[in-house]
């Protein structure tokens, strides 16, 4: 404990901390955009065409200026986006064919700038390596500032087209129909989109920068029942995954951050994917076997009732053997004994027979019956309706 | 350009010369299509037939390589917000994470304008959109929960709430149950006799007199047009479906 004190007291660690925790927001807030409009992949395309224009930047700047990196990892990557989309309309190539070609060719072209300059030597070079998988130590308080801006433009902007944003997202082809400019409004969100790419380079690096873009809104969805639950918690679970790693990182030696961070927030998403309410795998499956019982009530019911039919007399007692082959099983004891609490049968004596017997009450005549196969609403399939 | 003269105002809709293209063969031919105000109108062909491209370019959603589609007389663009339309329920994803009432508001989007956020009054009217549709009671239901009926019936809210003289609707009885069809066609029904032109993409033959006044069977190019009673012939459904008919419907027994 007292190491982490000491480690947050550094002003290095706490730019590193505000950083990442910024990135990890700007990055959460638009994935949950991206993901929505299923653009997860376009985003990974983008990262990695931005190694490139990472290193134009470099050479252009002639140092590690995050302002001058930032702006040729988005012409790059605006140019591959381009590229991909002059392949898809001249030949016969499909979406994720242009997207591969585009993804590794731009990568590659990266690849041998970044080590060109590495090899030419020189301290600042060095840092590069760092936008592979990301450094967030490397962030400067004045860095902070960028980012900071780079944030703010994209809440603003959010904020301000928030339901022409959502309609686009959830309609396309309603929002046109209507009159809006969806053209415009959906290259808005595609740019912001690698704008947080372009941001968050510096925590993630370009190779596994789409992991913040995807995990975080793929957590939010699994909690949230509205656009704007999710886009919030999306961009709080980046945060929280931004800060988390980069001090883990920060903490040890030679620890790459955006790995780091990468199994940080895949952690969140795990844990969401079991437990969220609703949405979870553990509640659906506690719920699949809630309703399993009530089928099971069900059917006792539903047996009794048709025993009382065949034999014409409503209040017929029914001995458990008589349940179980009507049944085609015994019921279990404690089936009957839950019907009996809700009141629907009783136990009654059947003279001379000293075996327990059941009678439906005026309720359980009434009660509703299951459907055709004696089924009520199954739930969520489970594993072993589904193997 | 706007048009200071209006173009065949008379109709409801009004296409002409329209051929739309997707590469090298055309989905339209060379459309002549006139929809009078007021009448409930199926459009009906085979798959294939360019039903939906058909309404695609009528509202500009499909960039046409020639003709020309007037509404009211109007162009397109001057009618955005007075034409209701429904897509096909399949076109978007439901478990985008919203709720029933708020898919609804998005039918008024348009009237509110830009940067400001639906209020009360947008609230009641998706309300009592929900409630022509029998939904009013999942308004706060998320729409990942819904079923197929009463994804349709939610569509059909949206493009109600917007109180537009004229509805167009893809394939709005495709997969749906009984009742929301029952549901579907009443409203529909309700709405032509207060006046409103309704346009559905049909594909049940077997309904089609019952359920509609005017019919367009469309097999790329126009096959037939106008009453149901005088296009809903064995020739003219044998042109647009040719041996597919059989399989579809029994055009001669339906028919007196």
């Amino acid at each position: 404990m007292t190491a982490l004190a000491e480690l947050l007291a550094t002003h290095t660690v706490r730019v590193v901390l505000l950083g990442a925790a910024l990135l990890g927001a700007i990055s959460g807030m638009l994935g949950a955009f991206a993901v929505l409009r299923r653009q997860s992949l376009l985003g990974d395309a983008l990262a990695h065409a931005a190694l490139p224009g990472v290193c134009l930047g470099f050479m252009l700047a002639g140092a590690r200026d995050l302002g001058s990196i930032m702006a040729g990892a988005f012409f790059t990557g605006a140019l591959a986006a381009l590229v991909m989309m002059l392949i898809t309309r001249a030949t016969r190539l499909k979406a994720d064919a242009a997207l591969g070609i585009v993804l590794s060719v731009f990568f590659a072209v990266g690849v041998v700038l970044l080590t060109h300059l590495q090899a030419q030597g020189g301290a600042a070079s060095a840092g590069l390596a760092g936008f592979l998988f990301g450094q967030a130590a490397a962030i400067l308080a004045r860095d902070l500032w960028i980012l900071g801006g780079v944030g703010l433009v994209a809440l603003l902007l959010v904020l301000a087209f928030w339901k022409e944003f959502k309609l686009v997202s959830f309609d396309a082809g309603f929002a046109r129909a209507q009159g809006f400019p969806v053209t415009a409004l959906e290259v808005a969100l595609t740019v912001m989109v690698a704008l947080a790419i372009v941001a968050g380079l510096q925590l993630a690096g370009v190779v596994l920068m789409v992991a913040l873009l995807v995990a975080p809104a793929a957590a939010a969805r699994q909690w949230t029942r509205s656009l704007g639950g999710m886009v919030a918690v999306s961009a709080g679970i980046g945060a929280a995954s931004g800060a988390v790693g980069a001090l883990i990182s920060a903490s040890a030696r030679g620890l790459a951050t955006g790995p780091v961070v990468v199994l940080v927030a895949t952690g969140v998403v795990l844990v969401s994917f079991l437990v969220a309410p609703e949405r979870g795998l553990v509640p659906q499956a506690l719920a699949a076997r809630r309703a399993r019982s009530r089928i099971s009530a069900a059917r006792v019911l539903a047996a009794m009732q048709d025993l009382a039919a065949a034999h014409d007399d409503a209040a017929y007692k029914a001995e458990r053997g008589m349940i179980g082959v009507a049944l085609g099983a015994a019921p279990p004891a404690d089936r009957l004994a839950s019907l009996e609490r809700e009141g629907l049968i009783r136990p009654v004596q059947h003279p001379p027979e000293t075996t327990p017997h059941w009678e439906l009450t005026r309720a359980g005549r009434a009660a509703e019956r299951p459907g055709p196969e004696g089924r009520i609403d199954p739930g969520p399939a489970t594993p072993e309706e589904g193997g | 350009m706007r048009d200071a003269a209006l173009h065949e105002p008379g109709q409801a809709l009004h296409v002409e010369d329209l051929t739309v293209s997707y590469g090298t063969d055309p989905a339209l031919w060379d459309i002549d299509l006139d929809i009078p105000p007021g009448v409930m109108c199926a459009i009906v062909g085979p798959n294939g037939a360019g039903k939906s491209t058909l309404i695609k370019a009528a509202l500009g959603l499909v960039r046409p390589v020639a003709g020309h589609v007037r509404f009211l007389g109007h162009e397109i663009g001057a009618m955005r917000g007075r034409i209701g339309y429904v897509p096909q329920r399949h076109s978007v994803d439901w478990d985008f994470p919203t709720t029933t009432r708020d898919v609804v508001e998005m039918g008024l989007y348009r009237s509110i304008g830009w940067f400001r956020r639906p209020g009360r009054a947008a609230r009641d009217r998706a309300l009592a959109a929900l409630a022509e549709v029998g939904m009013q009671d999942y308004a706060d239901r998320q729409i990942s929960q819904l079923s197929g009926g009463q994804q349709q019936r939610v569509f059909l809210a949206r493009a109600l709430v917007q109180d537009a003289p004229i509805l167009i609707l893809d394939e709005p009885m495709a997969g749906v149950d009984a009742t929301t069809e029952a549901v579907i066609i009443d409203l529909l029904k309700r709405l032509r006799d207060a006046g409103r032109t309704v346009i559905v993409v049909h594909h049940d033959l077997t309904t089609v007199q019952s359920h509609f006044d005017w019919l367009v069977i469309l097999n790329i190019r126009i096959i037939a047009q106008g009453p149901v009673r005088d296009v809903y012939t064995p020739e003219n459904l044998r042109a647009a479906y040719g041996r597919q008919l059989a399989m579809i419907a029994e055009p001669a027994g339906a028919l007196p």
